[in-house]
């Protein structure tokens, strides 16, 4: 009895105290909320980093999957939690700089609701077309375009996804237009690429860097500032003479907005060695990801750069997905 | 020669102690869960894919693989002795396995499931090793306009499914059709019939309708009138198939396991099809349509065959092409990522001992489910004769916990409870879930794949009869619908069901 009293005691001050002193962070396991299905991108960078995170934290960092509406049913539950860091999210370029420009209404505001951590990875995108297409690089490709308007096929991973958009950002750039075909996803869109139902495609490197080795697909150019170290002889867009074509694809951590600032600096301290950490990077590298790890003051303001960006694009191209 | 060396590579791969015991923990767990209703192989495999990080990624698939196809396996039983269908495969299997278990035949129907699954599974895996790469080539050919043909073929197929009125049957698919709608466009992005939902925005999950409209309805259609319900448990008989039963069931587990084979490969969803398609098939070669419904065991058998031939075949467009066919196939693609192994044409020549070793050990794997199988089946069978009070409130609580596990919200489990009422109402006005849970499944493919030929066509509709693959299966999907529909069947049809009375 005594024992009991003494422990429910412990609990009480335990309660308590936690609100008070959050030096003693984490004390309870972190939730990281991955607003996509699990074995995606988002997945994926959450599941490598938090492994590393849980070793500097002393606690369990456990990834929970909430799917839904292009990401945004997760990232709002993020935006309602407790900013106790015990509730993080990774999401991806979509939920923070491409659904707020393109959906009116949205359970979230990216900079109003989050406290930014880090930008943790990014990949290039590449243009990619079925070995047959009659283009071989990006100038062919923008002749072909010219002489047959509306008529080049362009796969994307759905409505309003940043290759969707980076597809738009390229017509507008070079004066181009082509016909845009939507799948649920990036992988039935390749499937179809493979099999020449659709022309060409930006997708993330790593989605088809295989394929592109076995000679399935044909690789035109890379949208990054420097040509890939696994494939040198791909040109970046600059280089093949159109600027501002530069996309990758990013995943980045933040919290509900109003975190203590100790729990914040604690955060940002632990994601920022396990993502630099040799042995995190060596495998993110191999899937074809790079880690940024930037510090909040630098997401923020790229963040801001990439809304003000695709703002553009959506509404020269009156691209629209309605809620 | 080739492929004797290299089975013998996957053979050694396989049978080292520690892939053997892998491969069994995932396929009683994998049982375990297709037994548990709503509880799935995606779910699962989402949950467990951090722990498999520690593994070697041969160990790693073999598991989860073996999870995947050991609840193809179990989630037949489920559906056989409940009548809840966890996977959009096993709906057919509870048309008949239910009314076998009714009639007292639930040993006999599991068995056939069993022997049925076990035979299609040592088949495709002989497809698998030995053609895998030209088969994955063949699901390259299939673009929109085929995939758009082949779910027509589809739908009207749909139809023989149900065993009442014509008209009732037509009335559910247009309803499935309808609920397919609810979610967001994938052309335009934009959100339809949600009413305000987020939730429901990337569309209604497949589990959370059949849990409700078979699970929860035919749990509140028991309680009304749970005597019936314990005399069908008294009278179990034989566990095994009889000799006529064996006879019966031989043809359509091999045409199934053909079926199954082909259509698995296709990555659009041509896997989900082959259960429904084989159980097409067998109603419309045999001499007795009218016992489909009633307890057939060939409505058994051919399902259940294609479903398993159809859960390996899948792996083909994965392991050769990296292309998923299904969502647990895009988690193994995860899984395979983390390992630091990039999926892809590459992965048989760069991983032999991961490509063959995992092949090997599917029908190691499929063995391992018969052996655990067959005798379990005593014990599932004197499931049924626990007093329904206490059955259905833990089948209750399972499939809250199953359809929770989705996508962990709570929303997801009032919808089911929805559906459950929907279900029940169904029941009452004689209308059969099944067809409209193929409506649900195939109606937005169907519009998905027509919009898109559509688009890449430039709206010229000629593409379906360019195309020879489309074209063959529009005329087929056209004789199938004149058969139903020519009045000389369909009095036939009535006739039958006058006998049945």
């Amino acid at each position: 009895m005594r024992a009991l009293k003494l422990l429910s005691a412990a609990a009480i001050g335990i309660a308590i105290y936690a609100p008070a002193f959050a030096a003693g962070y984490p004390e309870k396991p972190v939730t990281v909320i991955v607003p996509f299905p699990a074995g995606g991108a988002s997945d994926t960078t959450a599941r490598m980093t938090t492994q590393k995170m849980q070793e500097s934290l002393g606690q369990p960092v456990v990834v929970e999957n909430k799917p839904g509406a292009n990401g945004s049913l997760g990232a709002g539950q993020v935006a309602k939690a407790k900013p106790d860091g015990y509730t993080l999210l990774v999401g991806s370029i979509g939920v923070y700089a491409i659904n707020p420009v393109l959906y009116k209404s949205l359970p979230y505001d990216p900079i109003k609701d989050f406290d930014l951590l880090t930008v943790a990875v990014r990949t290039p995108n590449v243009l990619v077309a079925n070995p047959n297409f009659p283009a071989n690089n990006v100038k062919e490709l923008v002749e072909y375009l010219k002489k047959n308007p509306e008529k080049v096929t362009f796969a994307s991973s759905g409505a309003g996804s940043s290759d969707h958009l980076t597809a738009a950002l390229f017509w507008q750039k070079t004066g181009t237009t082509g016909v845009h075909v939507p799948y649920k996803g990036g992988a039935p869109a390749i499937t179809d690429l493979i099999g020449g139902h659709a022309d060409v495609s930006f997708q993330n490197l790593g989605a088809v860097s295989n394929h592109i080795k076995a000679g399935k697909l044909k690789l035109l150019a890379v949208t990054a500032d420097k040509r890939n170290p696994a494939f040198p002889d791909a040109p970046t867009m600059e280089e093949a003479g159109i600027e501002g074509v530069e996309v990758y694809s990013w995943q980045a951590v933040a919290a509900p907005k109003g975190l203590p600032a100790d729990v914040k600096g604690k955060l940002e301290k632990s994601l920022t060695a396990a993502l630099n950490s040799p042995d995190v990077k060596g495998k993110f590298s191999d899937i074809g990801f790079e880690v940024v790890a930037s510090t909040s003051g630098q997401f923020s303001e790229f963040l801001s750069q990439e809304i003000s960006r695709w703002k553009t694009v959506v509404e020269a191209g009156k691209i629209t997905a309605d809620q | 020669m080739e492929t004797i060396s290299n089975l013998w590579l996957g053979l050694e791969t396989a049978l080292t102690f520690w892939n053997l015991a892998y491969c069994m923990i995932g396929v009683l767990l994998g049982t375990a869960i297709g037994v548990l209703p709503g509880l799935g192989p995606t779910a699962t495999i989402a949950m467990l894919l951090p722990v498999t990080f520690g593994l070697p990624p041969v160990s790693a698939l073999i598991m989860l693989a073996g999870i995947y196809y050991g609840a193809q396996y179990g989630g037949s039983t489920t559906a056989i002795l409940v009548n809840l269908p966890g996977e959009s495969s096993s709906v057919v299997t509870a048309l008949d396995g239910y009314q076998m278990a009714r009639q007292g035949k639930a040993g006999r129907a599991l068995a056939t499931a069993a022997i049925g699954s076990f035979f299609a599974g040592t088949v495709a895996t002989v497809l698998l090793a030995v053609f895998a790469p030209p088969l994955a080539d063949l699901a390259l050919q299939f673009g929109p306009a085929e995939y758009f043909s082949l779910m027509v073929l589809g739908l009207i197929a749909s139809v023989v499914l149900a065993h009442g009125s014509l008209l009732h049957a037509f009335g559910m698919i247009i309803l499935g059709l309808i609920l397919g709608l609810v979610g967001t466009d994938v052309n335009s992005g934009t959100v339809r019939y949600t009413f305000g939902f987020a939730e429901v925005s990337d569309g209604i999950n497949f589990v959370i309708v059949a849990m409700g409209v078979f699970g929860l309805g035919e749990i509140i259609g028991n309680l009304e009138n749970e005597s019936t319900r314990t005399i069908m448990s008294k009278t179990v008989t034989g566990l095994m198939p009889t000799r006529e039963d064996v006879k019966r069931l031989a043809a359509p587990v091999l045409r199934g396991t053909v079926l199954g084979s082909m259509l698995g490969i296709l990555p659009g969803g041509g896997a989900m099809l082959a259960s429904f398609a084989a159980y097409t098939l067998e109603k419309k070669v045999s001499k007795h349509p009218e016992q489909f419904g009633n307890g057939a065991i060939e409505g058994v058998a051919g399902p259940e065959s294609a479903n398993n031939a159809g859960a390996q075949t899948s792996f083909i467009p994965m392991l050769t092409l990296g292309i998923p066919s299904n969502p647990v196939m895009a988690l193994m693609i995860g899984a395979m990522i983390m390992q630091g192994i990039q999926p892809g044409p590459s992965v048989m020549t760069e991983q032999p001992v991961l490509f063959w070793g995992l092949i090997v050990s599917m029908w190691i794997g499929n063995l391992f489910l018969l052996v655990l199988n067959l005798p379990l089946i005593g014990l599932w069978v004197r499931m049924i004769s626990v007093p329904y009070h206490f059955l259905y409130p833990a089948i209750l609580v399972f499939c809250a916990i199953g359809v929770f596990s989705l996508n962990n919200a709570t929303f997801d489990v009032y919808l089911m409870a929805i559906f459950g009422c929907l279900g029940y109402i169904f029941r009452k006005l004689d209308c059969e879930p099944a067809p409209m849970l193929l409506g649900f499944i195939l109606g937005p493919m169907m519009e998905e794949h027509l919009r898109r030929a559509m688009l890449i066509a430039k709206g010229d509709a000629t593409v379906f009869l360019n195309r020879p693959i489309s074209a063959t299966m529009l005329i087929i999907a056209l004789v199938l619908l004149a058969t139903i529909l020519a009045p000389a069947v369909r009095q036939k049809r009535e006739e039958a069901f006058q006998e049945e009375g």
